[in-house]
Parts: C-alpha cells; structure tokens; sequence
C-alpha cells in the first residue's frame, strides 16, 4: 500500500519538476502582457523596482505568477496582470521567460 | 523506456525523501520568525559590528548555490539574485520585513535588516556578472 503511494507520488514529483509550458506560446503572451514593463524577453525594466524575468528559474517564476493571482502576493499592478492569467498562461509564460539566455541574473555567488 | 520510467520514479523518490523532511524546518522556521518578532531593533542594533565586505554570507547558502531548491513550505528554486534590479531587491526585502510576502527564512533575515543594510545588499547583488 505504501509502495504504490510512493510511487504516485514518485510520478507526480517527477511530472511536477519538468517544465510543462510552452515557450513559443509565452513569448507571444509576454507581448502582449509583460513586455511593456519587463521588456518583450523580460530583461528590460522600465522602472528601477521591478524585476528582471529573463534567466529567472521556471518554478520561482510560475510561483510568482500564481501568488500575485490568488493574492498571497501583494501588487496591484501585478495582481491585475496575473489575474487574468490561466494557469497554462502562466506555464506558457515561465517557459518564455526562464528560457531567455541573454539574461542580467547570473548564478555567481 | 521501462528502464526510464523507473529511473525517473527512482529520481522522483529521491526528491521526495527531501521533500518529506518538512518537520524540522517547520519547527525551525517557526522559531526563526518568533526570534524574528521577537528581537528585529536588538539584530539590527548589532548589525552594524558585521564587516560590510561579508554582509551577504547570510544570503549566501541559499542564494549562492546555483539550483538550490527551498525544503519549506514548498519546494521550488531560490531564484537569482545577483544581476537583479537593485530597487526590486530592495522592494522584496521590504515586503518580506512587512509580513507582505510570507516566505518564513526570508521573513526572519529581511526583520534583521535596516534600510541602509538593505541597499548594501541590493547593490552588491545588483552589480554586474564579473
């Protein structure tokens, strides 16, 4: 019995970890929802508080996006963006961005 | 590709044995922000002592390994920091000092933090990949 639990949840970890949006999907939402603040592959703020996107983990991003849609985050501004994200948008959208190799955020220390 | 599929389950079970470590960390977190509520004026009165040059060791064991994924309360990847706006590290800082955003080891560390040690941090990370 806790064999096969193990296991379910083995697989859904394992689906969890992968990446599921699609990239091309994202880029063309990020044009029209992100771009005009975070730059069309999220490496160009227009004001010094917001965030660079481009580089940024999957998971960190598709975080993000969730909690500014269901308010454990904060914004306004990114509460009205986020909100009228599905979940696959929001997917699309990590995949864009995470993807974006030409990035300000670097690992080092 | 049977033998994929249980590599992948395998690969899975591992980091579910991590994921499963939760009790500790909850105990530990749950100290941190008490210390944290608790004692914000006396770290920050005492923060001054650190040498500027190693102020970012407290960030380090997180932010500093690259994939390193949080064990509480979920599991995902600290995000980078370094080669991020400073203004938006400082605004995160803030938000997680206020109680605005609720990540527990980040609220603990940012109640330590005064503004001026919060610009420090936000300009050393803030600085270009050398």
């Amino acid at each position: 019995m806790s064999r096969v639990f193990f296991i379910l949840l083995g697989t859904a970890l394992a689906l969890n970890v992968h990446a599921r949006g699609n990239a091309e999907k994202g880029k063309q939402k990020a044009a029209q929802v992100c771009a005009a603040c975070h730059g069309p592959d999220g490496n160009k703020p227009s004001a010094p508080d917001q965030p660079v996107l481009a580089g940024q983990y999957y998971d960190y991003l598709a975080r993000a996006l969730g909690d500014y849609k269901n308010g454990r985050r904060n914004n306004p501004i990114m509460k009205g963006f986020a909100g009228q994200l599905t979940k696959q948008d929001i997917e699309d959208l990590a995949a864009w961005f995470s993807s974006q190799t030409t990035s300000a955020l670097h690992d080092q220390r | 590709m049977k033998r994929l599929l249980f590599l992948l389950i395998g690969a899975a079970l591992a980091a579910s044995a991590f994921a499963q470590d939760k009790k500790p960390a909850k105990k530990a977190a749950a100290q941190a922000e008490k210390a944290a509520d608790k004692a914000p004026q006396q770290l920050a009165a005492a923060s001054p002592a650190i040498p500027t040059e190693n102020f970012h060791a407290q960030c380090i064991g997180c932010h500093g390994i690259p994939g390193y994924k949080t064990a509480f309360p979920e599991v995902y990847h600290v995000p980078k920091i370094a080669g991020q706006q400073p203004g938006y590290i400082i605004a995160a800082l803030k938000a997680y000092k206020s109680g605005e955003r609720s990540h527990p080891s980040m609220r603990g560390i940012a109640a330590s933090l005064n503004e001026d040690q919060m610009k420090a941090l936000a300009e050393y990370y803030g600085a270009p990949a050398k």
